[in-house]
């Protein structure tokens, strides 16, 4: 009845293989964008860019990558944290190396040093498969970790052991630092992640997002129909790792502001996993969706029990925190294995059918 | 369409709800928030200096009515160590909030920066980094009463019995925790070293490896130290102190930082640990203010330990200790401002202009517990010196007079970093409008 389908008659292959071929899901895109463009930023206070709305957006484009190799190439990765590392610490010394460059141009630049890093990470992946590649890129998270902590030329010999950011604009505009507004910094994440989410669906659909998931189904039969392995898995690191590393120096640049080699650390891997994997595999929106359940939950619950005038010590509602969200992780998993996307996908299934139940 | 429009107002009223309830955390009174780690790895050393913070600021509330008739607005907010959960805190909490206490070295980083944009003091006592105490260039931030480079100092200066040429050709082990706040030391070791002649050899215990120090302390043994000093945190310090013990390392010569020397570490091993030695700028003791306490919040079951035997911990007392800075400083800006309800720029003052005597300490019932402390527009540390404390098998009791740093040694390496921490963030704002006295 809301969603119904009837009646949209494709005449050009053009319109067929459009990117949302139903109108319905067209008009939610264009009321989820207005939603994230203009009404958020109308309402939202500098803790609500700060705690939820920029993190949820970081931890989307991290997920986003790592879930084009896990999801799409079916390449299981553990160090998702060290590849958003090599892309913050190259932003930081691109940024100071040459202080004049646009911090854009910075931030693309430095996915290339992760995307590097990545394929030489992902050598093993041509030889090993599985869990024995998960451990292969178990080994590159400690390794990576290790050589922030050690190399101190990478943090500039600074006394704190950490990366700081400068103040840097864009043609005037203050856009990190503790001088710029939270609601620039805002629109400037979510303008990169607007960018590369277009760009990365589109990849998925095509040519490459293909080999990726013919590689990831059976990847002798991939073989067998003439796909290059080789080329097909260090492309699927190259990009996941691009994203990553840049969504790493997002995290350092736009939020944090300053961050300690240990930030990019295992838990913050796994954390990432979690988010594609209760988001769904091999999904673009479901990064999108368990990065909300993951990263903005816990923030949401924490505030309940003072908008409701409860006191609860803050010690005991992280308990709680931990158990509710865990449970709730659980919950979803139960009631739908393949993630909150496929779960969205079966509730716009029913309602394209509703009221009629065949 | 309804469906979609109903989701979005949904989310709407919650961003809404969100951005409307930070406004409403203002309350009356003075607005201390402190980022607790009660949870997560770290917890078993935070949780007594949050109860020792928290219980003195309620006696204040009970006993006095807060500070010069204003109630203390104490509100917790939990990180579990977590930097991405400072962030949240930080903003969670600052829009009424008089000052903060961000209570790690990596949240600190992290808000040091905006402390200056918002404006509000940043309390880091004993921890943050050494160079804070330029107050030209921090002119936000407080780490009272003692930093890491006086904390490395007075520990040698203890070890050569006062005369640090005597250190020539020994050899010294620093055991550190491989992050920041265990490197921390370090700059100011190597200098010691060079100008004293003496060997140091760092040894890193990685944050993955806090529990299992089996390979440290072999190398320890190989190495055949005259003494090793620890930087440790949380778990390392337990870790250490049981391998010290089964590879019967001389105790005697094994000296921890303040974070090192809590009961709860070395009550494990017991007896076995005699001699152990730690840093600190509280020394125990049963002080006037303790009973204060018992009256007004533990007898009343408002206190959050589990028996009143936590209270003569060294770490619930260096809370108090903590809470007590802090309610000074902001006594004297009601002092000097004629204000009860003082704000954040004022209680900045306060802390600049702090002068805590030792006739104030008996006054509060701390005589002896802590050194006096005297802050400076040039010195937001305060430098007042620490004790060592031993432990005798089962506490910790004092064991030397009071130890302070060499100031004309320390200062032009703080002053150096400062000046790099700054330019590493510019453009830095520095001491800027804000009047020095």
């Amino acid at each position: 009845m809301f969603y119904r389908t009837s009646g949209q008659f494709k005449t050009t292959y053009e319109s067929d293989q459009a990117l949302f071929p139903i109108k319905q899901d067209m008009v939610l895109l264009v009321v989820i964008l207005a939603a994230m463009y203009v009404i958020f930023p109308m309402f939202a206070s500098e803790f609500t860019y700060k705690a939820l709305l920029v993190p949820v957006l970081i931890y989307s484009l991290a997920s986003l990558g790592l879930n084009i190799l896990t999801g799409y190439a079916g390449q299981l990765s553990l160090g998702t944290a060290g590849f958003m590392g090599v892309g913050a610490y190259a932003c930081y010394k691109i940024t100071t190396i040459f202080p004049e460059m646009n911090i854009i141009v910075a931030l693309f630049l430095s996915g290339f040093f992760s995307a590097a890093v990545g394929v030489a990470f992902g050598l093993p992946s041509l030889r090993i498969k599985g869990f024995y590649l998960a451990i292969a890129t178990l080994a590159s998270q400690f390794f990576l970790v290790w050589l922030f902590e050690k190399w101190a030329w990478l943090y500039n010999y600074n006394a704190s052991g950490a990366i700081e950011v400068r103040t840097m604009d864009i043609f005037g505009l203050v856009v990190t630092g503790p001088n710029a507004s939270p609601m620039v910094q805002y629109y400037f994440v979510l303008g990169i992640v607007s960018v590369v989410t277009f760009a990365m669906i589109n990849l998925t659909r095509g040519r490459y997002g293909r080999t990726w998931k013919a590689v990831r189904d059976m990847d002798i039969a991939a073989e067998l129909v003439g796909i290059n392995l080789m080329r097909a898995k260090l492309s699927a690191f190259a990009v996941s790792s691009y994203i990553v590393g840049i969504a790493g120096a997002l995290m350092v640049f736009f939020w944090k502001g300053a961050a300690e080699p240990n930030l990019f650390d295992i838990p913050m891997s796994f954390q990432i996993v979690f988010i594609a994997i209760i988001g769904g595999l091999g999904s673009v929106m479901g990064n999108f969706l368990g990065a909300i359940l993951i990263v903005a939950l816990p923030v949401v619950l924490n505030l309940l029990p003072e908008m409701l005038g409860l006191s609860i010590g803050s010690a005991t509602m992280e308990h709680v925190n931990v158990m509710v969200v865990g449970s709730l992780i659980i919950m979803f998993l139960i009631v739908e294995p393949h993630g909150l996307a496929r779960f969205w996908a079966l509730i716009r299934e029913k309602l394209i059918i509703w009221p009629f139940p065949h | 369409m309804k469906h979609f429009t109903n989701l979005g107002k949904a989310v709407a009223a919650g961003a809404l709800a969100v951005a409307m309830s930070t406004a409403a955390m203002a309350a009356d009174g003075l607005n201390f928030p402190n980022l607790t780690y009660r949870t997560g790895p770290f917890a078993g050393t935070g949780t007594p200096i949050m109860n020792g913070q928290r219980d003195y600021m309620l006696m204040l509330n009970e006993r006095d009515g807060g500070i010069g008739g204003v109630p203390i607005d104490y509100i917790e907010c939990e990180t579990g160590y977590n930097t991405n959960k400072g962030v949240e805190c930080y903003e969670k909490t600052k829009g009424a909030a008089l000052v903060t206490q961000p209570w790690s070295t990596g949240i600190t980083l992290q808000v040091m920066p905006r402390t200056n944009v918002d404006r509000i003091p940043i309390l880091a006592p004993g921890y943050g980094f050494s160079p804070m105490s330029d107050g030209d260039t921090f002119a936000w931030a407080f780490n009272p009463p003692v930093s890491y480079w006086d904390g490395a100092y007075m520990i040698l200066d203890y070890i050569a019995g006062g005369d640090m040429s005597s250190l020539k050709g020994k050899k010294i082990v620093l055991l550190h925790l491989d992050h920041p706040f265990g490197k921390e030391p370090i700059p100011l070791l190597e200098k010691l070293a060079e100008m004293h002649d003496f060997k140091l050899v760092p040894i890193p215990v990685g944050l993955k490896e806090m529990q299992n120090q089996s390979a440290q302390w072999l190398q320890i043994r190989r190495e055949r130290p005259d003494n090793v000093v620890m930087w440790g945190w949380g778990a390392m310090n337990a870790g250490a102190i049981t391998e010290a013990v089964k590879t019967r390392y001389p105790m005697e010569n094994f000296i921890g930082i303040w974070w090192s020397g809590s009961d709860a570490d070395l009550q494990n091993v017991g007896a076995k640990a005699k001699g152990y030695k730690s840093v600190s700028f509280n020394a125990p003791g049963n002080f006037p203010v303790l009973e204060d306490i018992r009256k007004h919040v533990v007898s009343k079951g408002n206190s959050e330990i589990k028996s009143e035997a936590d209270m003569d911990t060294i770490f619930y007392q260096r809370g108090i200790i903590i809470s007590m800075i802090l309610a000074e400083a902001a006594k004297t800006a009601q002092d000097n401002f004629g204000e009860k309800n003082i704000n954040a720029e004022q209680l900045r003052w306060g802390l600049e202009n702090l002068d805590i005597t030792a006739a104030r300490l008996e006054e509060l019932g701390m005589k002896g517990m802590t050194p006096p402390l005297k802050m400076a527009c040039d010195n937001h540390t305060g430098h007042s010196g620490a004790w060592m404390l031993e432990w005798n098998g089962e506490e910790f009791v004092q064991a030397s007079d009071l130890l302070t740093p060499n100031r004309e040694l320390i200062k032009p390496l703080e002053l150096e970093k400062a000046a790099d921490y700054a330019k590493n963030n510019a453009p830095w704002p520095g001491r800027g409008d804000l009047a020095c006295n």
